[in-house]
């Protein structure tokens, strides 16, 4: 072992160790590590640190286990870290870097360092402490070997950085330590008690004790340098005591629960965010005799101390109401039940796997008998009294959601179905709608792209809000569960009698939004073909039989039999097969147009002509070439998107599985040529080819016979080639308008698809795909309250929080401990907005009296308390800040020791009777001195006494230094 | 083999049609030209495995077809992409000026703003050139894309052209690295690349 072969070690008497070899391994592992961290190359600092080193510099830290026997123990070296570190040996004499950081008072109390630091002044130590389930170190002989190990491996290693071990109690933070250097030595001591024994209360007693512990009796006396900081906390806020109440859930305001209204997340702490206010008022620099302060006097008075300085206690465990909106609804997330689970099977099924003939039964119950345009009724009375039917059917107590609850949100949900009678009514609030949403979609910035969520009018976000606020507030996941039932039954409904689902864009599926969003707009899409599909039948049989005899045709001439009746078409589950794409009436077919001179009665009549395309004709003949009506192509989701790209890939790259690619592919294809031949009687595939694909229709000129140059035109050498699945689509696709063509989206299919997606979806799964949303909303409400507050900080926040749930957002599969890391950093970012709330009240930075100068200063104050740990009070308690804080404990002070009897009291006189400032919740006080030690003749050594003195705590942290050259 | 593919990437090929998207593909997948290759129908899909700088890349290309009417089904594929190249016909002014609607559309459908964009000046082979190489690469300046001009025909350029986009994401940070994909790889250099032999590429990142 190093230490065995290291002669210096025999220097040390080794007598009474059982534990020897045990004590050497720990003896040498310590001094391992002491040269592993380099802390043996002594290096000379020629300055002291700078003045605030210890505040603006970081602190690093690096830990090892170490062992004696079985006992474990942390060794970490702790240390500033510093610009450049200036290695090479000082020269014999220099005192090692602690003990002169003893004497520094550049750095005096630092407000965010270990203890070491603040009661010696260290810039870097080494403590070695028990390990994590260790017991502590009290016996005195254990403490002795410990102090003797560090001892020993401090004189091997040549080490000059002081080593502490922890003793005694954790909490009691007991350290005995030292320090050894060329012919030096500092030894660090700690007193620690539960009461300040009455002879140490105040600065004569404790001058007593620095000067018998350093042994001094000498005289003249030597100076000592003395720093005083006393500490008052301000806890009452009798003054300005937080505004704002809890919100009131009880009670339901239309629209508005407890004033929170739906659709808005709530803001705010329940509670005063600002627990205490600490002042700290230090004299710095002292020498006895300038100052008095016995037992029976005291000169120190905090308004009359040179150096202030504030920082603030936030409450802890504070309770935010959005933070809890959103960490509540994250915990839905990982709810595996389902619907049935969560509200007993009776309940879930009658919601659930039934639901389809219940709905059906009660659109048949409020159908009117006669039919009257749907336009002309009500949608909320149908809506609503379709509900209460299933709500008296069902045990009423049971429900989880309250129902009075439940008709308000989904009343808010659907606004539309409140709008009586005319739909001209209904497109005023509805354009009304999305006129608000504009303005703050530009403020907005589209967010929600960035979020993949849905745009903030949309039902998707709305909706989310409207579960997250039932999560909290009605009942939790089965209120949550039954909601959720309830509106995919409005939807239902809607789909079944052609009503469009209120608040979505229309279009296919956004495909930058979340799934859900897209599943909601794809069920618009189906209501909208299928409330298509029935008025242009509608409208065909108003016009009579005309339209029947136009279309008649060898290719098309069955299908007019197969025209479902009217009574079929309220029938949405009819057999798919059966049905037929449906154009839109006003897309005007333009059959009148068509060849009224019949020159050629042998060609089929023209279907489904849509207008005439750049004034071509075609090529067999004189007729112009028309752009037929088309099939649109089915609007897909993402999931439906995904599912088919996958098949298409799993075709292989052969070439046949690129053909087969081609064919399956081919539908919307052959839709087009389809409707291109009817619309174009007598048309070729060239024809086709110069309106779907220019640019395989490949036109030279060439010289005719006559010599004169022509335009003749050719497929492209790829259309040309035989079998090619162009050519072979255009032989197979018949004449047939895409009004009589299969439908190449089915409607009913999808829509039945996305109706089953919604039921089958579990309440967690649903949590987790709006939670989109949900962040979106809540990024939404801190940017506005940022915006009222100003705090650069949060702002900044905001910014970079929106650009991670981004990264978030957008993966396939959600990475939860970093959801939940984002999410309580926007709980962070509430917190403090709440706090500097407070704070600008209590220091009143929008009262009028302040003009602008004061109010910038003291927002300035307010903001560097939320950033800074400790915020120096300029001109201290004589300036403006000064006087505001003192004003606080004033006001606090009367309204502590007044009754209220005394109120009435002339103020000049009661203000004589009761002190500014309660008595100091913590005096520190700081003794330094330079004297020989231990004999007279010895070399002048730096000496320091920390004296803490609280209510229950007395503390002495000493630094005895002495030279060891003559002993 | 597998094993040590770094990531699979996902690119797609656009641009109006018959400016030699197929082709071009083809070149890059089976180094042969095919002067009777069809008309894509809507989409059609290749894979292929690259090696650049030792690391292994799995690319799924998606052809799309380029026709109006086949549009509003291809930009779905856009979703989830990390590279695009976008084509046109050196010989056919009007496939150059028709570039300003695609990055449109492609601005408009791709979830992320990331993307890596190539622009491809196809056909070099043939002597009708219509469009300068001095307008392309002037084009690709404005809208921060790789730029290369290439004949499927000749096989110029076009190996180059992948390799380049493919190199360009691995080096974009959080482009490919997704969170279902375990092993992370470091690559090997991250900020060189550019110098590197490749005749008549430009980049302006
Ligand atoms: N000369 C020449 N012809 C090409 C080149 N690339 C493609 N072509 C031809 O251009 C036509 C269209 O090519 P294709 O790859 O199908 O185009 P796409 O519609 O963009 O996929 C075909 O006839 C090809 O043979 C090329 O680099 N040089
Ligand atoms: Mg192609």
């Amino acid at each position: 072992m190093a230490a065995d072969n290291d002669p210096e070690s025999e220097v040390f008497e080794i007598t009474d160790f059982t534990t020897a070899s045990e004590w050497e391994r720990f003896v040498s592992r310590v001094e391992e590590l002491l040269n592993e961290w380099k802390l043996t190359e002594n290096y000379v600092e020629e300055l002291s640190p700078e003045k605030g080193a210890y505040i603006s510099g970081s602190w690093g830290e690096q830990s090892q286990d170490v062992h004696f026997a079985d006992f474990k123990f942390y060794i970490t070296h702790h240390f500033l870290k510093e610009e450049c570190k200036k290695n090479g040996k000082g020269e014999e004499d220099t005192l090692p870097l602690a003990m002169q950081d003893l004497l520094c008072m550049h750095n005096d109390f630092p407000p965010r360092a270990h203890c070491l630091v603040r009661w010696y002044g260290l810039r870097e130590f080494v403590v070695i402490s028990p390990g994590a389930n260790c017991e502590a170190i009290i016996s005195e002989s254990k403490c002795n070997l410990l102090l003797s190990s560090i001892s020993m491996s401090l004189a091997n290693s040549g080490c000059q950085v002081p080593i502490f071990v922890q003793i005694q109690q954790k909490w009691r933070r007991i350290y005995a330590g030292e320090c050894q250097g060329p012919g030096v030595r500092t030894d660090f001591e700690i007193v620690h008690l539960r009461k300040v024994p009455s002879q140490y209360n105040h600065l004569s007693g404790l001058l007593d004790i620095f000067r018998s512990k350093i042994g001094c009796n000498m005289l003249p006396l030597p100076p000592v340098d003395i720093t005083i900081r006393y500490t008052y906390i301000l806890q009452d806020w009798q003054q300005s005591s937080w505004p704002q109440q809890p919100p009131d859930f009880d009670t339901l305001l239309g629209g508005e629960v407890g004033g929170v209204e739906f659709g808005s997340l709530p803001f705010g702490a329940c509670e005063e965010p600002i627990s205490e206010l600490h002042l700290a008022t230090t004299w710095p620099h002292l020498t006895e005799g300038i100052i008095i302060d016995n037992d029976v006097y005291s000169d120190l008075d905090p308004l009359q101390a040179p150096h202030w300085s504030v920082r603030v206690r936030t409450a802890d465990n504070l309770q935010c109401l959005l933070g809890d909106f959103i960490t509540e609804f994250f915990k839905l997330c990982c709810r595996k039940e389902s619907a049935e689970e969560i509200l007993g099977r009776g309940h879930a099924q009658e919601e659930g796997q039934e639901n389809s003939d219940i709905s059906s039964a009660l659109s048949k119950l409020t159908e009117p008998a006669a039919p009257v345009p749907l336009s002309k009724l009500s949608v909320s009375s149908m809506v609503h009294s379709a509900r209460k039917h299933i709500r008296r059917r069902r045990h009423i107590d049971e429900s989880p959601l309250n129902v009075d609850v439940l008709n308000s949100i989904l009343l808010y949900l659907f606004p539309d179905a409140a709008v009586e009678k005319s739909s001209g009514k209904e497109k005023i609030t509805q354009s009304h709608f999305f006129r608000t949403s504009e303005q703050e979609k530009s403020s907005d910035n589209n967010l929600f792209l960035q979020l993949k969520s849905a745009p903030s009018d949309s039902l998707t976000y709305r909706l989310t809000l409207c579960l997250c606020m039932v999560n909290y507030s009605y009942g939790g996941l089965p209120a949550v569960t039954h909601l959720w039932q309830e509106f995919v039954l409005e939807l239902r409904y809607r789909w079944e009698n052609n009503y469009l689902i209120y608040g979505l864009t229309t279009g296919s599926p956004d495909l930058r939004c979340c799934l859900l969003h897209q599943k909601f707009q794809m069920l618009n899409c189906c209501i909208e073909r299928k409330r298509g599909r029935d008025e242009a039948r509608k409208a065909q049989e108003r016009n009579g039989d005309g339209e029947h005899k136009a279309s008649g045709g060898k290719a098309s001439g069955t299908t007019t039999t197969k025209e479902p009746s009217q009574g079929k078409s309220w029938d949405s589950r009819s057999d798919s097969e059966e049905e037929f794409f449906e154009c839109p009436s006003d897309q005007g077919e333009m059959e009148t147009f068509q060849t009224e001179g019949e020159k050629d009665s042998s060609r089929f009549k023209a279907e489904g002509r849509l207008h005439p395309y750049n004034n071509m004709t075609l090529l067999n003949s004189t007729e112009p070439l028309y752009v037929p009506v088309t099939q649109e192509p089915a609007p897909m989701t993402e999931d439906q998107l995904e599912e088919q790209s996958e098949v298409l890939a799993k075709l292989g790259t052969s070439a046949k599985g690129t053909h087969l690619r081609a064919q399956m592919q081919s539908a919307c294809l052959l839709s087009d040529m389809e409707s291109f031949k009817a619309a174009n009687p007598g048309c070729v595939l060239e024809d086709f080819v110069r309106w779907y694909s220019p640019r395989d229709y490949v036109e030279e000129e060439v010289f005719n016979e006559k010599g004169r140059t022509v335009l003749k035109g050719e497929l492209s050498a790829r259309m040309k080639i035989p079998g090619n699945t162009w050519v072979e689509t255009w032989e197979t696709a018949r004449v047939t308008p895409a009004r009589r063509q299969k439908r190449l989206f089915d409607d009913t299919k999808e829509a039945e698809k996305v109706l089953h997606y919604l039921v089958m979806l579990k309440p967690g799964d649903l949590a987790c795909h709006l939670l989109p949303c949900l962040l979106h909303a809540a990024i939404v409400k801190l940017k506005h309250e940022e915006s009222t507050e100003n705090i650069p900080s949060v702002g900044k926040n905001i910014q970079q929080a929106t650009s991670q749930a981004n990264k978030l957002l957008h993966s396939v599969n959600y990475d939860y401990k970093r959801l939940e890391d984002f999410i309580n950093q926007l709980v962070t970012m509430e917190r403090v907005i709440t706090e500097a709330r407070s704070l600008k009240a209590k220091f009143a930075v929008d009262e009028e009296e302040n003009n602008g100068e004061t109010a910038l200063e003291l927002q300035k104050v307010v903001t560097s308390l939320l950033e800074e740990p400790e915020v120096v009070v300029i001109g201290a308690g004589q300036a403006r800040i000064g006087r505001i804080i003192h004003r606080l404990f004033i006001n606090a002070q009367r309204a502590a020791l007044l009754s209220p009897m005394d109120e009435d009291l002339e103020p000049a006189a009661e203000s004589r009777k009761i002190p500014d400032f309660p008595p100091p919740a913590g005096r520190e006080i700081l003794l330094r001195t330079c004297v020989p030690r231990p004999a007279p003749y010895s070399k002048a050594l730096p000496q320091r006494l920390f004296c803490v003195l609280m209510k229950d705590e007395f503390r002495l942290a000493g630094a005895f230094s002495s030279d060891t050259s003559f002993f | 083999m597998d094993e040590d593919v770094l990531t699979t990437l996902k690119l797609l090929i656009i641009g109006e049609s018959g400016v030699g998207k197929s082709s071009l593909l083809l070149r890059f997948t089976d180094d042969t030209f095919d002067p009777e290759q069809s008309a894509t129908i809507g989409v059609d899909f290749k894979v292929k495995t690259l090696a650049i700088e030792g690391n292994k890349a799995k690319l799924a290309i998606w052809d799309t077809a380029g026709q109006e009417r086949f549009r509003t089904l291809t930009p779905s594929y856009y979703r989830g992409a990390q590279g695009v190249i976008l084509v046109y016909d050196v010989t056919r002014r009007d496939s150059f000026t028709k570039l300003e609607n695609w990055l449109n559309e492609l601005e408009t459908y791709t979830t992320r703003n990331d993307i890596v964009k190539m622009l491809v000046g196809n056909k070099i082979d043939k002597d009708d050139r219509e469009v300068d190489r001095n307008e392309g690469l002037k084009f690709a300046r404005k809208h921060s894309m790789l730029f290369i001009e290439a004949s499927a025909k000749t096989k110029d350029g076009v190996q180059c052209a992948f390799e380049e986009l493919v190199e360009k994401i691995l080096q974009t940070p959080g482009l490919w690295e997704s969170d279902n994909q375990g092993q992370k790889v470091q690559l090997g250099h991250q900020e060189q690349g550019r110098g590197r032999a490749c005749g008549g590429y430009c980049s302006i990142p």
